[in-house]
C-alpha cells in the first residue's frame, strides 16, 4: 500500500520538478520564464491531441511509449522511501530495468527509418553502455561494506569523503541519464544536436505525452537516489532537501556550462568512473566511510 | 617433487583401456542443455537442413553426450576427439569456398593442439593416481604436489579454454562457427563451447581439486577480458552469424567469471558463496545455450530466405517474417540481459555472487572481483547496444537493398517450431527462475560436497520488474486501437523518404568503434583489425619463419638422416646411463 502511495506522489510531483527547474533556469538567464505548472499543461495538451506515426512501423514502435512509462513507474516504486515487503528492484536490477526502457525506445527510433532518430539512438545507447559501470560502482558502496544489494543498503553508508566521491560520480551519471548539459540539451530544437529529444522525434500527440511523462518520472526518481547517495541515512526530510539542492545545482551547471563535444563525453564518463572507483577503494581498503 | 616415485605405477594395458561411463551431478546441467537444444535443432532441421547435415548433427550430439558421461581418461579423450572431428565436418559443409577450407584447417589445428594439452593434463593426474578412472583420480587429487597441480591446470586451461573460445585463444571461433550450416552453428556455439566449460569444471572442481586461489583469480580475469573483448568485436561486426559467434565468446566470458568466483570463494573456505557462484555459472551456461541457439536458428531462416546475413543489406524483415521476427526479438532481449527473460536472471545472479564474494575476500582479491563487476556492467551495456543494432537493422526499418523483392508472408513450419521451442524456454526460465535455480542449487551442493545450500531465491522477481512495463506496452497498443493514429511519412526535413537515408548498423555503432579505437585499430572507414587476431597472426608468422630456418637440417639425403638417427641413439643411451 505504501508503495502505491509512493508511486502516486512521485508521479504527481515529477512534472513540477521539471517546471521548477525550467523556471529557475530562465530566471538565472534573466528571462521571466514559464510557470512551474507548465509541464502539466503541456502534458494535458499533448494528451488531447491525435498521434501521428510514420508509415509501416511495427508494433515495437507502438508499444515502446508504454514500456517506457512502465519502466519509470517501476523505478519510482523501487525507491527506498518506504519499507518494501517484497523488494521490486535492487541496485543491480536497476541498471537492467533502465536498459529495458532504453532498448524499447531505441528500437522504436530505428523502426521509424529517420536518420535523426537513428543518430540519437546510437548516441543514447553508446553513452548508456559506457555509464553502466559507473552507475553500479557508485551505488554499490553499501553493498561492498556488507549491506547487500538492496537499495536499503544505501542507508548503511555514512556521510564522509567516500560518500562525497560516490555522489560526485553519481551526479555526472544523473546529468547524462536525465539528458542535461554538458551531455545533452533539452532546450535545443536542432535535430542534429539532440540525444533524448531526437530519440522520440517521431512521436507526437498523446504518445509523446506518455514518453515525456515517463521521462519526468524517471528524472525525479534519479533525483531521489542522488539525494540518498549525497545524504545517506534514508531520512525523508533530508531527501527532500537533497532533491531541491540537486535541482538548483543542476540548473546552475546548465547555466554555467556549455555542451561538451560528443567525443569528449567519454572522458567525462571516465572521470565519473574513476571517482566511483576511488570511493569504493576508500571504503574497502581505507576503511573510510 | 619426488621424481618418478610419486607417480605410482603405470596402469596395465587392460586398465588403461577402460571406458567407464557414468552420470555425475556436475554433468547434469550440461546434459539438460544438450537435450533441450538438440531437440529444438532437430525440429528445425526437418525443414531446413540437408540429410547429411542432420546425420552429422546427430553424431555430433552423440559425441558430446559421450564427453559428458565419460568417467575415464580413455573414454573422455575418445569422445572428445570424436566431437572435434564430427564438428570439423560440419564446419567444412560448404568446402567449395576457400574461406571455409581455411576456417576448417584453423579449427582442426587448434582443436588438435588443444586436445593434446587436455590429454597431457589428464595424464599428469592419472599418473599421480595410478589409475585412469576419474573417481580414483579425484580421490588422489588431494595429495597432488602444487607444481604438478598447477601444470595440469595450465594445460587444461589451454586445452579447454581454446575450445571454449576464451580470449586470447578464441581466434578460430569467429571463423569456424559462422560458416557451418545454421543448425550446426547453433550446436557449436550453443553446446560445444559449454562442453569445454564442463571440462574446466571437471578439472578444477573434481580431478585436480581443491583449486588454489590463483586459479580462481586467473579464470575471473580471463572471463572479464573475454566478456568485454567478445562483445566489442560482436558490436562492430556486420555478418550476423559471425556477430553471434563473437557474442558466444562474450557469454563464455561471463560463465568463466562465475566459475572463477566459485573457485576463489572455495579457496577462501566460503562454501555458500562458492555455491551461489556455481549456480550462476550453470545457469548462464544453460541460458546462453538456449538464446544463442535461438538466434542462430533465426539467422538460418533469414539466410535461407534473404540469401545473405549481411546487416548492411537486410532490413524491414518484420513485415514478412511474421513468425521469426518476434522469436528473434525474444532472443535479442534475452541475450541483452533485459528483464524479464533468462539472460537477465543469470547475469543478475553472477553479479550477486561477485558482490557476495567481495565481502569475504582479502584486499587484492577484492580488487579483482570489483574489476569483474565493472567489466560485467560494461559488457551488459554493450551487449544491449549490440543487439539493439542487430534487431533494429535486420528486422525494423526498411529493406536496405536497392531493389527489395516482394516476398511471401512466412508460414508456420518446422523451423519456426524449433526456434519457438527455444523462445518458450527463454521466457519460462526468465519468468520463473526458480524452475532452474532450485535444481541447480542441489547440483551445486552435490558438486561441492557440502550440505544443501540455502536456495538463492532471487530476492528480485523478474515478474515484478516487468509487470508494469508489460502492462504499459499493452495499454499503448490498446490505446492505438481505440484512439487510432494517423500514418504519415517519416520527417526528413522535407526531403523524400528513402531507404538509403535510414541509419545503418555500422553508423549505429560508429561512436563506440571510435571510442574503443585503441582496441579496434580502425583503418579507414570500413576495416577493423583485431588486436588479438593481429598478435596471433604475428605469432604464426614468427613460427613459420623459425620452421623455415630449421629446414636447413632437412637436406633430403638419406645418409644424413641415418646420421641423425645414430646421433640421437647415442645421446639417448648417454642420458639413460
Amino acid at each position: 500500500m505504501h508503495v502505491i502511495v509512493q508511486v502516486l506522489i512521485i508521479a504527481a510531483l515529477a512534472p513540477l520538478l521539471q517546471g521548477g527547474m525550467k523556471l529557475l533556469r530562465a530566471r538565472l538567464q534573466g528571462r521571466p520564464g514559464p510557470s512551474p505548472m507548465q509541464p502539466y499543461r503541456d502534458l494535458a495538451k499533448l494528451w488531447g491531441k491525435e498521434a501521428l506515426l510514420p508509415e509501416g512501423v511495427s508494433i515495437v514502435t507502438i508499444a515502446a511509449p508504454g514500456v517506457a512509462l512502465g519502466v519509470a513507474l517501476t523505478f519510482a516504486a523501487a525507491l527506498p522511501l518506504v519499507a518494501h515487503r517484497i523488494p521490486i528492484v535492487d541496485i543491480i536490477a536497476l541498471a537492467f530495468l533502465l536498459g529495458l526502457g532504453r532498448f524499447a525506445l531505441v528500437l522504436a527510433a530505428l523502426d521509424t527509418r529517420s536518420a535523426f532518430a537513428g543518430m540519437a539512438a546510437s548516441r543514447d545507447m553508446t553513452f548508456a553502455s559506457l555509464v553502466e559501470p559507473t552507475l553500479l560502482i557508485a551505488l554499490l558502496g553499501g553493498a561492498v561494506i556488507g549491506g547487500g544489494t538492496q537499495f536499503t543498503s544505501l542507508s548503511t553508508v555514512v556521510f564522509g569523503p567516500a560518500s562525497i566521491l560516490a555522489f560526485a560520480a553519481f551526479f555526472l551519471v544523473m546529468l547524462l541519464e536525465t539528458a542535461r548539459v554538458p551531455f545533452d540539451n533539452q532546450e535545443t530544437h536542432y535535430e542534429l544536436t539532440m540525444m533524448h529529444e531526437g530519440l522520440t522525434l517521431e512521436y507526437s500527440g498523446w504518445q509523446l505525452a506518455l514518453v515525456n511523462y515517463a521521462g519526468y518520472i524517471r528524472q525525479l526518481s534519479f533525483f531521489v537516489i542522488g539525494a540518498i547517495v549525497l545524504l545517506p541515512g534514508l531520512n525523508l526530510a533530508a531527501t527532500i532537501g537533497g532533491i531541491v539542492a540537486l535541482a538548483v545545482a543542476i540548473t546552475l551547471v546548465e547555466t554555467a556550462f556549455a555542451k561538451v563535444r560528443l567525443f569528449e563525453v567519454p572522458q567525462v564518463l571516465t572521470t565519473a568512473f574513476i571517482l566511483a572507483a576511488v570511493s569504493v577503494g576508500l571504503r574497502l581498503f581505507g576503511g573510510i566511510a | 617433487m619426488h621424481g618418478a616415485v610419486a607417480f605410482g605405477t603405470l596402469p596395465s594395458a587392460s586398465e588403461f583401456l577402460r571406458l567407464d561411463t557414468g552420470v555425475t551431478m556436475l554433468a547434469v546441467p550440461f546434459l539438460a542443455l544438450l537435450a533441450m537444444l538438440s531437440f529444438a535443432v532437430g525440429i528445425w532441421s526437418l525443414q531446413r537442413a540437408r540429410p547429411v547435415d542432420i546425420a552429422l548433427i546427430a553424431g555430433f550430439a552423440l559425441a558430446m553426450l559421450g564427453v559428458l558421461v565419460a568417467r575415464s581418461v580413455t573414454a573422455f579423450f575418445l569422445a572428445w576427439e570424436a566431437m572435434s572431428l564430427v564438428s570439423a565436418f560440419l564446419v567444412a559443409a560448404h568446402h567449395e569456398r576457400r574461406n571455409v577450407r581455411r576456417a576448417t584447417l584453423t579449427y582442426l589445428i587448434i582443436a588438435q593442439a588443444g586436445a593434446l594439452c587436455i590429454l597431457a593434463a589428464l595424464c599428469i593426474l592419472a599418473l599421480h593416481a595410478g589409475s585412469t578412472l576419474f573417481t580414483d583420480m579425484a580421490a588422489a587429487a588431494t595429495t597432488l604436489d602444487a607444481p604438478l597441480r598447477d601444470a595440469a591446470f595450465a594445460l587444461a586451461l589451454i586445452g579447454f579454454g581454446s575450445k571454449a573460445g576464451l580470449m586470447p585463444l578464441h581466434f578460430w571461433l569467429p571463423r569456424a562457427h559462422p560458416v557451418a550450416p545454421a543448425g550446426a552453428s547453433a550446436m557449436l556455439s550453443g553446446i560445444m563451447l559449454k562442453v569445454a566449460v564442463y571440462g574446466l569444471c571437471l578439472v578444477t572442481l573434481e580431478l585436480a581439486a581443491p583449486a588454489p586461489l590463483a586459479w580462481g583469480i586467473t579464470l575471473t580475469l580471463l572471463g572479464t577480458v573475454s566478456a568485454i573483448g567478445g562483445v566489442l568485436y560482436a558490436l562492430v561486426d556486420r555478418d550476423l552469424k559471425r556477430l553471434l559467434a563473437y557474442s558466444s565468446i562474450e557469454n563464455i566470458g561471463i560463465v568463466t567469471i562465475g566459475l572463477g568466483v566459485a573457485l576463489t570463494a572455495l579457496s577462501a573456505g566460503n562454501a555458500a558463496v562458492a555455491g551461489l557462484a556455481l549456480i550462476a555459472t550453470f545457469f548462464h551456461t544453460i541460458n546462453d545455450g538456449l538464446f544463442k541457439g535461438l538466434l542462430f536458428l533465426g539467422a538460418g531462416i533469414v539466410a535461407d530466405r534473404e540469401g545473405t546475413v549481411d546487416l548492411e543489406r537486410l532490413g524491414g524483415l518484420w513485415a514478412h517474417l511474421v513468425w521469426t521476427a518476434p522469436l528473434f526479438l525474444i532472443g535479442c532481449v534475452a541475450i541483452a540481459g533485459i528483464p524479464p527473460l533468462n539472460g537477465f536472471a543469470s547475469e543478475w545472479l553472477t553479479f550477486q555472487s561477485l558482490i557476495a564474494a567481495v565481502t569475504g575476500a582479502v584486499a587484492p582479491v577484492k580488487l579483482v572481483l570489483l574489476t569483474a563487476v565493472a567489466g560485467l556492467a560494461l559488457t551488459s551495456g554493450l551487449a544491449a547496444a549490440c543487439f539493439a543494432k542487430v534487431f533494429g537493422t535486420v528486422f525494423l526499418g526498411r529493406p536496405r537493398s536497392l531493389s527489395p523483392r516482394e516476398r511471401a508472408r512466412e508460414t508456420f513450419d518446422a523451423s519456426v517450431g524449433g526456434t519457438g521451442v527455444l523462445a518458450a524456454l527463454c521466457i519460462a526460465i526468465g519468468l520463473v527462475p526458480a524452475l532452474t535455480v532450485v535444481p541447480l542449487s542441489a547440483i551445486a551442493a552435490a558438486t561441492l560436497h557440502v550440505a544443501p545450500l540455502v536456495q538463492p531465491m532471487l530476492p528480485v522477481l523478474p515478474i515484478s520488474i516487468a509487470a508494469l512495463p508489460f502492462a504499459g506496452a499493452l495499454l499503448a497498443v490498446i490505446l492505438v486501437a481505440v484512439r487510432g493514429v494517423r500514418r504519415v511519412p517519416t520527417w526528413t526535413c522535407g526531403s523524400s523518404v528513402t531507404a538509403a537515408a535510414q541509419y545503418t548498423g555500422a553508423a549505429f555503432v560508429n561512436p563506440l568503434r571510435l571510442i574503443f579505437a585503441f582496441i579496434f585499430r580502425p583503418r579507414g572507414r570500413r576495416h577493423t583489425r583485431y588486436l588479438i587476431d593481429e598478435s596471433a597472426r604475428r605469432f604464426a608468422a614468427i613460427t613459420l619463419r623459425l620452421t623455415r630456418r630449421s629446414r636447413i637440417v632437412q637436406s633430403g639425403s638419406l645418409r644424413l638422416y641415418l646420421t641423425y638417427a645414430v646421433a640421437t641413439l647415442i645421446v639417448v643411451v648417454a642420458v639413460v646411463h
